[in-house]
C-alpha cells in the first residue's frame, strides 16, 4: 500500500513539471526536472530498490531524452530532435571510465576474497600491535580502514566481524570492550571507504560527474586529498571508543595463524593485484590513467585463470548500474540546462564560498544518516557541479574540491543501523545497540563536518 | 524478507518433548518452535505451514513413536520439495542400524543425536544445522547472526559479495 503510493507520487513528480510553463526552462529540461524529482523520489523512499531507480533513470533518459526516442522521431514531442541528445550517451555510462576502474577493483577484491588474502593482510597488519585491548582495537581499525578503501565497505565489515567474533568470545559477556571491537568495524570501514576513489561508490560519483566537466582527478591526488581526513577521523573514533567502552582486561587473546596462500593463481595475483596498486599510485610519474591501469586486472585475472565465470558473475554489478544512474542523471541536468535554471533560483553569491562549501558538507552528512551513501552523492554532487560551471562558486579548483567534499561527507553518515549497511551488520551481532551506535555517530558526524569542511578549504588548496 | 522459519519437535513422550523445547528456548528469538507428540500430528503441522507463511527450517525427531516411524516422517520430509531443504536430525535411543542407514539414505538426514543429550552438545548441533539452512536457502543472514554460528554467517555474507549503497 505504501509502496504504491510511493510509485504514484514518483510518477505525479515525473509529469508534473511537464505540464507547469517554468520561465525559462526548455522541454528536455522540464522532462528532466521530473526525472530528477521522481528518482530522487524513489531513491529516498525506496519503492524498488535504489539500483533499480538508476537503470529506470537510463531508460527514461533513452525513451524521452535520445535522437532515437520513440516520441522524438516521430515528431510528436514539444522539442525539437536537434535539442536531443545521442542515445549512445546514456548508454555509455554504463561503461563509463570511472566504472571501469571501479571493476577493476572490484575483480582484485574478489580475487582476493577467494584466495582469502584479505585475511592474511589483515594478519599482517595486526601482528605489530600486540595484544594489549587498546593497541588490538586501533589495529584491528587500520586493518578495516585499508582492506575498505580498496574492498567495498560492507564486504569488509562482514569478514573482519568473522575475524573479531573469536576474539570477543574470549571476553566475559558484560565486558563493554566488546562493543567498542564490533563498533570499531563498521566505523573504520566506513571511514576508509574515503581513502581511495574506488573506495567506495560516493567517490565515484563524485569523480564521474567530475570528468563528464572535463575535471580529471587522479588516483594518488584523491588519496593525497582524502588520506589526511581518514586518519585523523580513525584516531579520533579510536579515542572515543576507548573512551565510551573502555576494556576491563589488560590482555587480549588474539589468534593470528595461517599464512599467505602459495598455490600458482594466488601468486599470480599477488603479482597483478600488486602491480595495479603501485601503478594507481604513482600516476604522477608515469602519467598513466587510472582507468587503464585498472583494465590489468580486468585484462589479466581471466586470462590467467585467477579468476572465472563464478568470481565474475559475484561481482556487485549492481552498484555499478547505481552509480552509472547517477552519473548519466548529473549529465542531463547540465546538458539540458536544468542545472543552470535551478541554480538561478538561488543567490549563491550572497552565500559565500566558505558557507556553499560547510552547507554542501553538513546537508551530504545529514543526507548520509538517513539515505544511501551513494544516493547522497547523486542528489548533491551535479548541483555542485551545476554551480561550478555557471561561475557561481567563482573558480574551477571550489567546484572540485566541494564535489570531493560532498563524496567524502557521505561515509560521514554512520549514526543508524540503517546509514550504512556496515552499520547493519554491526548491529546484527547483537553486541550493539542502536543508541550506542548513535552517540558514536553522532561525534563522527560533527567531526567529518568540521575535518572535511577544513580540510577543503584550508588544506586542499594548498596541494593544487 | 525471510519467512519466519520454524524448527519442529517431534517426540511421543510429552516430558522428553517438554525437556527439548526448554533446551532450545535460545533460538526462539529468531525462529518459531513447534511441538507435536507424533509423526502424524507432525505432518498436520506442516502440512499447515504454508498457509501461515511459515517454513520448515529443521525437524528434531524421535524414532520409535506409535504409528509412523521418525525416520519414516522424515523420508516423507526429504520427498517433498517444500520441505526437503529443511534439517533433519534424529533425537533416539532406539533406532537400530537398519533404520538409520534407511534415514541418511533416503531421509537426507544431517544429524543423528542419541539420547541422553546434554543440552548445550544439542543447542551447538542446532545452532550449525540451522546455520547451514541460512546458507544453503540463501537468505538474509544478517537476522540470525546474533544467534546462530556468527564467524560462518559473515564468512558466507562478505562471500555473497554485499555491495556498499
Amino acid at each position: 500500500m505504501r509502496r504504491a503510493l510511493n510509485i504514484l507520487v514518483g510518477l505525479i513528480l515525473f509529469l508534473l513539471p511537464s505540464f507547469i510553463p517554468f520561465e525559462g526552462l526548455s522541454a528536455a529540461g522540464a522532462i528532466t526536472l521530473g526525472m530528477f524529482l521522481c528518482a530522487g523520489w524513489f531513491w529516498i523512499s525506496e519503492p524498488i530498490p535504489i539500483y533499480a531507480t538508476s537503470l529506470l533513470v537510463i531508460g527514461g533518459q533513452l525513451l524521452f531524452l535520445s535522437k532515437s526516442a520513440p516520441l522524438v522521431i516521430s515528431r510528436s514531442f514539444p522539442y525539437a530532435a536537434a535539442e536531443a541528445t545521442a542515445a549512445e550517451k546514456f548508454t555509455a555510462t554504463l561503461a563509463h571510465p570511472i566504472l571501469i576502474l571501479f571493476l577493476g577493483g572490484f575483480m582484485l577484491a574478489e580475487a582476493a576474497s577467494k584466495y582469502s588474502v584479505e585475511r592474511s593482510l589483515t594478519r599482517v597488519i595486526l601482528a605489530p600491535f600486540g595484544n594489549a585491548p587498546g593497541r588490538v582495537l586501533l589495529g584491528l581499525m587500520l586493518a578495516t580502514a585499508v582492506l575498505s578503501a580498496f574492498m567495498s565497505n560492507t564486504a569488509t565489515t562482514a569478514m573482519m566481524i568473522a575475524v573479531i567474533t573469536p576474539i570477543i568470545a574470549t571476553l566475559a559477556p558484560g565486558d563493554r570492550f566488546r562493543t567498542a571491537l564490533a563498533l570499531s568495524i563498521p566505523v573504520a570501514a566506513n571511514l576508509g571507504g574515503m581513502a581511495t576513489p574506488i573506495g567506495t561508490p560516493p567517490n565515484a560519483l563524485a569523480l564521474g560527474a567530475l570528468a563528464s566537466v572535463g575535471q580529471k582527478i587522479s588516483f594518488s591526488t584523491w588519496m593525497i586529498l582524502a588520506t589526511p581526513v581518514v586518519i585523523i577521523a580513525l584516531a579520533l573514533g579510536w579515542w572515543v571508543l576507548m573512551k565510551f567502552f573502555p576494556p576491563s582486561s589488560s590482555v587480549l587473546q588474539l589468534n593470528l595463524d595461517g599464512k599467505f596462500n602459495r598455490s600458482r593463481p594466488a601468486i599470480l595475483l599477488y603479482i597483478v593485484g600488486g602491480l595495479t596498486v603501485l601503478l594507481w599510485l604513482t600516476e604522477a610519474l608515469h602519467g598513466m590513467p587510472s582507468t587503464t591501469t585498472a583494465f590489468i586486472p580486468i585484462a589479466l585475472l581471466p586470462a590467467l585463470g585467477v579468476i572465472g565465470k563464478k568470481e565474475i558473475r559475484n561481482l556487485s554489478w549492481e552498484v555499478l548500474w547505481l552509480v552509472a544512474g547517477g552519473i548519466s542523471l548529473g549529465n542531463s541536468l547540465n546538458d539540458t540546462g536544468l542545472a543552470a535554471w535551478m541554480i538561478k533560483l538561488v543567490n549563491w553569491g550572497a552565500l559565500g564560498p566558505f558557507a556553499v562549501l560547510a552547507g554542501f558538507t553538513g546537508v551530504s552528512i545529514l543526507f548520509a544518516n538517513f539515505l544511501s551513501h551513494t544516493v547522497t552523492a547523486a542528489l548533491l554532487v551535479p548541483i555542485a557541479i551545476s554551480l561550478g560551471t555557471s561561475g557561481a562558486l567563482g573558480s574551477v579548483e571550489s567546484m572540485v574540491f566541494i564535489a570531493i567534499a560532498i563524496a567524502i561527507a557521505s561515509s560521514f553518515g554512520m549514526s543508524l543501523p540503517i546509514s550504512t549497511p556496515p552499520n547493519a551488520i554491526a548491529i546484527s551481532t547483537g553486541l550493539v545497540t542502536t543508541p550506542q551506535m548513535a552517540r558514536i555517530g553522532v561525534i563522527m558526524a560533527f567531526a567529518g563536518l568540521l575535518l572535511t569542511t577544513a580540510a577543503a578549504y584550508f588544506f586542499w588548496p594548498l596541494l593544487k | 524478507m525471510n519467512p519466519p522459519l520454524t524448527l519442529l519437535c517431534v517426540d511421543d513422550e510429552a516430558v522428553v518433548l517438554d525437556a527439548v523445547v526448554r533446551d532450545l528456548a535460545p533460538f526462539e528469538e529468531a525462529f518459531r518452535i513447534e511441538t507435536a507428540l507424533s509423526a502424524a500430528e507432525a505432518a498436520d503441522i506442516v502440512s499447515g505451514l504454508p498457509g501461515r507463511g511459515l517454513t520448515l527450517a529443521l525437524a528434531l525427531c524421535d524414532h520409535l513413536m506409535p504409528g509412523l516411524s521418525g525416520t519414516d516422517f522424515l523420508i516423507a520430509l526429504d520427498a517433498d520439495p517444500a520441505t526437503r531443504p529443511a534439517r533433519k536430525i534424529l533425537l533416539t535411543a532406539q533406532a537400530g542400524q537398519n533404520d538409520t542407514i534407511r534415514a541418511i539414505n533416503q531421509g537426507g538426514l544431517d544429524y543423528f543425536i542419541a539420547k541422553p543429550w546434554k543440552p548445550e552438545a544439542l543447542r551447538h548441533v542446532i545452532c550449525d544445522q540451522l546455520t547451514s539452512y541460512v546458507i544453503a536457502c540463501d537468505l538474509d543472514p544478517l537476522p540470525y547472526l546474533a544467534i546462530l554460528d556468527t564467524v560462518r554467517l559473515a564468512e558466507y555474507l562478505q562471500h555473497r559479495n554485499p555491495g556498499d549503497s
